[in-house]
């Protein structure tokens, strides 16, 4: 955390008045978690106050509010421990009754006999303990929340308390710099876990095996045994489970008991399928949901807009609806659909499962070279998964990317209307994931323009190698609507480096422009990150 | 032109008055500038010293204010009208030039080109 300070040129360099000096920590808040810095003694000597901690909170939803409050103490010299001013000691005296008075100072003097009261004529320094040390107050402070989660340090503004004539002041610049860097559960952690069979080429269903299965992070490990996963034994098979997979459920298979689902990911120019099959339709049901919360979750944790995210999310509902309408029930996840409300806009349907923590091991050392006077360490909301953190860069690169969603997109509520009625339609037998998004694109977002993002993701990355980035079919239509530009930005991002990055942005799809709302939103981007050059016409 | 902390700054500078031109609504003075403490310096293709964080003029309209006032890209502005550029963010810097009750703007500016003139005047009558 670095909070710059703006001394007087006079103060700075002449070393004119007298040495202000104060005492400064700061207090970071997150819901019932509070924590605090270390104490950094500032005065005009320093240019900027750092703290060098990093500060991590566990239970952060993604609504969540992180409260950073700069409290400060003036420490003059003659503040030292154990005197008191004169004056002061002798308004003490003099204002307590005598009685109280004189059992105050008897309490105050250990073992002393009570001192004479003269009433006040001669003063009395009374110890100072009774009053315990220093009095903080709060000089500036600021709230931080998951917009402001990015890959590298930003600058935010702070809220200052005070003036020139309070005691604690320091003169401010007025912003702070710090990282603030946020790692959802799903990355880290056991998401669904239960047995599967998994279908090899060929075999017939009495042979299939069975294996532990565990959605996590970004992929699903198969286990020949469940005690496998803790003894961290290697998986036997590990499917890429991310933004750009598909996974269909198809019907009740009628050799199985269960129903099969097909995971298709694509690996340069090929799809791989794999398909799994459960054991019964409630587990169908649990698997689809947990893959479905899954999605969304990395979505959420790789998009800052959330605007751009609901599109995303709209879009997979959209296709689940299908889903719904053959297992016959409504998933608890649906619901919120049924009253074709759009207030989803903005936030998770469900109450927040998707939380963030802080349990990352590595913490991806990407900063940035041009910054050398940025502390390496800032308070952090755990540590940055490389997924998110390879996306919010490419989010700033393509910030024209949730605009661009909504040009060729119509509004939520407008889409729902839409699909309430689709359900009723027959649907062929194999549902998809994402059948139901190609037929809406045929039908009515002909016109929709779509943004060619030119943007290419930073190349260093720390994913495990799983090829991510795939063009799903939808894309081979003429008019690509905005999601799957989106999801191609998203694949981008989560690209690894080994050079599979989507085909999307290179594309000569159609261009549209951008209205000037969204150019000046895209300028507002471009302006707010430090990492362009800004420059200004007067 | 970077500076040692703690040590003034030392620069010839050139003064140049431009008078806004009326555009409308606006007043304009027909440049563009780029740096500020709070951007990254080594992006900044005019600054001799890549750690200098000052406002520098990176583009000229043809026949603006500026440019028949005597600016020309590449300069550093280090005053506009008695305020420091030197150390200012670059919306700061923006703010000054752009204030719309003033209707001229005095500039300091330096470039290399002066400096070296400096110089060679010096050089060639050497000190008795």
């Amino acid at each position: 955390l670095r909070i710059p300070l703006m001394w007087k040129d006079t103060e700075y360099f002449k070393n004119k008045g007298e040495l202000h000096r104060c005492a400064v920590f700061c207090l970071l808040q997150l819901g019932g978690e509070i924590f605090d810095t270390d104490m950094v003694i500032v005065d005009r000597t320093l240019t900027d106050i750092c703290f060098d901690n990093t500060i991590a909170f566990n239970e952060a939803s993604p609504g969540f509010e992180l409260r950073v409050e700069l409290y400060s103490c003036c420490s003059e010299d003659d503040y030292s421990a154990g005197s008191t001013p004169r004056k002061l000691a002798s308004k003490l005296s003099s204002s307590l009754g005598r009685s109280a008075g004189k059992k105050l100072r008897a309490a105050m003097e250990p073992g002393a006999c009570s001192p004479v009261s003269n009433g006040g004529a001669a003063p009395l320094l009374l110890p100072v303990p009774s009053v315990p040390g220093p009095k903080y107050h709060l000089l500036a402070h600021t709230t931080l929340s998951l917009s402001h989660v990015q890959d590298s340090f930003r600058t935010h503004d702070l809220t200052i308390l005070g003036n020139e004539e309070c005691s604690y002041w320091l003169p401010l610049y007025g912003s702070m710099c710090c990282r603030l860097a946020a790692q959802p559960h799903c990355m880290t952690q056991q998401m669904m876990g239960g047995w599967l069979k998994f279908k090899q080429c060929g075999g017939d269903p009495q042979n299939w095996t069975k294996v532990y299965a565990i959605l996590k992070a970004t992929s699903l490990f198969c286990y020949q045994r469940q005690e496998d996963v803790e003894a961290n034994v290697e998986p036997a098979l590990t499917i890429g489970i991310n933004k750009e997979t598909r996974i269909r459920a198809s019907e009740k298979d009628p050799l199985s008991k269960g129903q099969n689902i097909c995971i298709s990911n694509r690996y340069g120019g090929e799809e791989v399928t794999h398909t799994l099959n459960t054991e019964s339709r409630e587990d169908t049901h649990h698997w689809m949901e947990a893959f479905w919360q899954h999605f969304y979750d990395m979505i959420i944790e790789s998009s800052n807009d959330l605007s751009s995210t609901v599109s995303d999310i709209l879009a997979r509902r959209m296709q689940e609806l299908e889903l719904r309408s053959q297992l016959g029930t409504s998933p608890t996840w649906m619901s919120v659909f049924e009253e074709n409300s759009p207030k989803c806009t903005g936030y998770p349907v469900r109450p927040c499962t998707s939380r963030l923590s802080g349990h990352s091991p590595h913490f991806p050392h990407r900063l940035p070279s041009r910054s050398p006077v940025s502390p390496h360490r800032c308070p952090q909301l755990g540590l940055l998964s490389s997924d998110a953190s390879l996306t919010s860069d490419s989010d700033s690169h393509c910030s024209t990317s949730p605009c661009c969603h909504r040009h060729g997109w119509p509004e939520p509520s407008s889409n729902f209307s839409l699909l309430s009625s689709s359900p009723s339609r027959l649907r062929p037998r194999t549902l998809s994931l994402d059948a139901k998004l190609s037929t809406l694109r045929g039908r009515g977002y002909g016109g929709g323009g779509t943004f060619q993002c030119s943007c290419q993701p930073p190349s260093s990355s720390l994913l495990t190698p799983l090829p991510v980035s795939s063009r799903s079919p939808l894309s081979q239509l003429s008019t690509q609507t905005t999601l799957s530009c989106s999801s191609s930005t998203s694949s981008n991002s989560s690209s690894n480096s080994e050079g599979s990055h989507s085909p999307e942005s290179s594309e000569g799809s159609p261009f549209s422009r951008p209205s000037p709302v969204r150019r000046s939103l895209r300028n507002l981007r471009a302006r707010l990150d430090p990492r362009n050059w800004l420059q200004s016409q007067v | 032109m970077s500076f040692v902390p703690g040590q003034p700054v030392t620069a010839v500078v050139q003064r140049i008055e431009i008078q806004k031109l009326r555009q409308g609504e606006n007043l304009i003075l027909g440049f563009s500038i780029g740096g500020g403490i709070d951007q990254d310096p080594g992006q900044n293709p005019f600054s001799e010293d890549k750690s200098d964080k000052g406002i520098y003029v990176t583009r000229i309209t043809p026949e603006g204010p500026a440019e028949v006032a005597g600016l020309r890209m590449g300069d550093k502005i280090m005053q506009v009208n008695g305020w420091d550029m030197t150390m200012v963010t670059h919306d700061q810097a923006r703010k000054k030039l752009t204030n719309k009750r003033e209707d001229v703007v005095r500039l300091l500016i330096t470039r290399r080109s002066l400096e070296e003139a400096v110089k060679q005047s010096k050089g060639s009558h050497p000190r008795q």
